[in-house]
């Protein structure tokens, strides 16, 4: 058990390429991979290291994310001692800033403070990875550095480790040294501090932008990402949904997808990511989408390379095709009827 | 303690010795069902969604997965500050251990457990059965009829009556006698083994049954019977829908496939009468390019490479290329090897099929099969 990383999720972020899927929601809470939000990969990598406390910090619209976080219960953060904390930002017009935005942290200094452990992990809201952070303390201590960041392939993943004094010290000092966050101390090639990076060589993407989202859903059709990311040794956790399994009649033909549960398909399905509680109707054909939750195609359409946000209807016979460098984007609860186009 | 309305007992000490492997390291209420509940998740589900809200869960056979499965009930949103789930399991007294010798006794040792809540009244259940029942309903005709103890019946088939409790009525539906598994049955009324009592009556009975020494402790043998003697007004209250005794290999099995039968009444994806269960934290389930999914029922975390064709599938069960399960259950983390072939079977938890082998009935349709550790080792030898 290490008690002693306290986790940090800068959930701030808004990116304006995926402006389509995140205008009534925040980054964090975008749904991915059939039945999970962003956050979930990096908080369960967290909890899987032994993380006890984390503090999430949301900006805009973060109602989804707290319904979908509740108590941290499903992550097993609901504790009487540490656990999950919530530090939405109080106002809404602090400059977009670069992971690990100092001004946001400062609002909650008594957090940092209060908290026992001696490091701290701070990290971005929207990375799909399944991450061991015991092994990334232990490079550190080891290196004796002052602050790790992870890298991929060389690029920077927006995730960092460091010392919880370290951290105060760069929040309180920010109007000092001039850096607002951490992203802006790392791009300083005289930073007075030992830097090290972390190659994590595991599966991993940042979703950036709608083309990115598209694609690593897609990317998860193949069985050795996959198994990269839901080891069993690691799980991902995220809310769970009273669904009953899901039901295949006699008309359906899938192929090649991956499928949450509460579904009903009726129709034929290929290449594609089928969230919680969808439903296909009889006749229709879905290739190379991403379906989000509880929404409900009706019969004889065709959707080729379509992302559907959550609870969106497509009336029968209704054909959209994207394509995939240019997927179609339908918004959240929208109805999609043969006329509208 | 804030008093309740009513309190649930919930009987799941039982064996089920006609589930054969099934049930010998678990009790019958925990044996998987529907591709991600067990048993019991019905009639805690009921509960809940019935507003009962104070639930003992009797156990006694095999209780370790049953008491980890429920721990403070929070699935069924039964934790709560005041009533939610206990589990109760016999105990020891100053002079003697008092085991659950029948239902009836089970209760009875209860007694200090419902007078902690000083009930109206007491529904007693079963664990054992399949079914989607609004029990305020049920308390609602108790009261209305006045009654002292009310009976769920449900209409059977008149040639299946003789393997039932059959409850004789009246016009008023007052019950006037009662007979186990009658030869001449002159009724079709099945008792659900669903039972509302006033607690004031059923405690006094309790206690009176108690100091008879032939007593087999018994809900339908003893105490039913001792009320209608002592003139007390039992009353049937009809139930119509989907009911079932999962008690055996055949009946658990057609229980699982009536859930691929779009006709059937029972329906899980009624969203205002949800089954509530332990949710697995697995991933989606993944059908690949080879794979043939056509009327089955599929759990998170399954890996399908092979065909399956009127399955009901649980979590984390892998069908690997070339394999096929047809009219088979597959139970949670089980493995169907490459080329193997199922048919009308039900696969119990983490087994693993070897490559190629065929399993399927071969007495004709009428069987099922219970596939077993040594059924492989024996079929694997003769190869």
């Amino acid at each position: 058990m290490n008690k002693n990383i306290l986790g940090v999720i800068d959930a701030t972020t808004y990116l304006d390429p995926l402006k389509e899927l995140t205008e009534q929601r925040v980054l964090a809470a975008l749904p991915f991979g059939g039945r999970y939000r962003l956050i979930d990969f990096v908080l369960s990598s967290m909890v899987n290291s032994g993380i006890t406390s984390v503090g999430v910090f949301p900006k805009y619209h973060y109602r989804s994310l707290m319904d979908h976080l509740e108590s941290g219960k499903n992550w097993d953060l609901n504790r009487k001692r540490d656990g999950l904390f919530f530090f939405p930002a109080p106002n809404l017009d602090i400059p977009f800033q670069h992971i690990g935005s100092f001004q946001c942290f400062s609002y909650h200094l008594d957090y940092f403070r209060r908290s026992s452990q001696d490091y701290a992990v701070v990290s971005n809201c929207y990375t799909i990875l399944n991450i061991d952070f015991c092994e990334i303390l232990d490079k550190h201590i080891e290196n004796g550095c002052d602050i790790t960041q992870v890298v991929h392939k060389g690029k920077p993943l927006e995730v960092y480790l460091l010392k919880r004094e370290l951290l105060i010290d760069l929040i309180v000092q920010r109007d000092i040294t001039g850096y607002q966050c951490l992203y802006d101390a790392l791009e300083d090639p005289h930073i007075p501090y030992q830097v090290c990076n972390y190659e994590y060589e595991d599966y991993c993407v940042m979703i950036d932008s709608i083309q990115s989202y598209y694609e690593t859903n897609l990317e998860l059709l193949n069985p050795f990402n996959w198994k990269k990311l839901f080891k069993e040794s690691q799980p991902i956790f995220t809310k769970v949904k009273d669904e009953p399994p899901t039901k295949y009649t006699r008309n359906s033909l899938v192929k090649n997808s991956m499928v949450a549960n509460g579904c009903i398909i009726n129709g034929h399905v290929e290449n594609s990511i089928i969230s919680r509680a969808v439903k296909i109707g009889k006749g229709s054909v879905v290739k190379n989408c991403v379906i989000m939750q509880k929404s409900n195609i009706g019969e004889n359409c065709v959707l080729e390379s379509v992302i559907l946000d959550k609870d969106v209807r497509i009336e029968d016979g209704v054909e959209l095709r994207g394509t995939a460098d240019h997927p179609i984007v339908i918004k959240k609860g929208t109805v999609q009827g043969v006329l509208m186009g | 303690m804030v008093r309740k309305k009513c309190v649930a007992m919930l009987l799941a000490g039982g064996q089920g010795s006609r589930l054969n492997e099934l049930t010998q390291n678990i009790a019958k209420p925990a044996v998987p069902f529907g591709g991600k509940y067990r048993i019991i998740d019905f009639t805690l589900s009921n509960c809940t969604n019935s507003g009962i809200d104070t639930v003992g869960v009797l156990t006694q056979y095999q209780p370790l997965v049953l008491n980890n499965y429920i721990g403070i009930g929070s699935a069924w949103d039964l934790d709560r500050k005041n009533g939610g789930v206990t589990v109760l399991p016999p105990y020891a007294e100053t002079k003697e251990v008092k085991w659950y010798t029948g239902t009836a006794s089970a209760i009875y040792q209860n007694i200090n457990y419902i007078d902690r809540y000083n009930p109206e009244y007491v529904l007693v259940l079963s664990g054992d059965h399949i079914y989607k029942m609004d029990y305020s309903k049920m308390i609602d005709y108790h009261e209305e009829k006045g009654s002292d103890v009310t009976i769920s019946v449900i209409e059977v088939p008149w040639d299946e009556a003789s393997r039932f409790g059959i409850m004789n009525t009246n016009s008023e539906l007052e019950i006037t006698d009662f007979e186990e598994k009658p030869k001449n049955p002159r009724n079709n009324l099945a008792s659900m083994g669903i039972y509302i009592f006033s607690w004031s009556v059923l405690r006094e009975a309790l206690i009176k049954d108690g100091e008879n020494p032939d007593s087999t402790r018994d809900f339908g043998k003893d105490i039913i019977p001792m009320m209608l003697r002592e003139k007390r007004k039992v009353n049937a209250y009809p139930f119509k829908g989907y009911w079932k005794d999962v008690g055996t290999i055949k009946s658990l099995w057609e229980a699982n496939m009536d859930l691929l039968d779009e006709t059937s009444s029972l329906d899980l994806f009624d969203h205002s009468w949800r089954i509530y269960s332990i949710n697995p934290n697995q991933p989606p389930q993944f059908v690949a390019s080879d794979a043939e999914v056509k009327d089955s029922l599929i759990n998170e975390g399954c890996f399908v490479e092979g065909c399956v064709e009127k399955s009901v599938l649980f979590q984390g069960v892998t069908i690997h290329k070339d394999a096929k399960v047809c009219e088979a259950v597959v139970m949670p983390g089980a493995v169907i090897g490459e080329g193997a072939y199922i048919e009308r079977a039900i696969v119990p938890t983490g087994l693993r099929v070897p490559e190629n082998m065929v399993i399927c009935p071969e007495g004709g349709r009428e069987d099922i099969i219970l596939v077993t550790e040594t059924m492989i080792k024996e079929r694997s030898m003769a190869k």
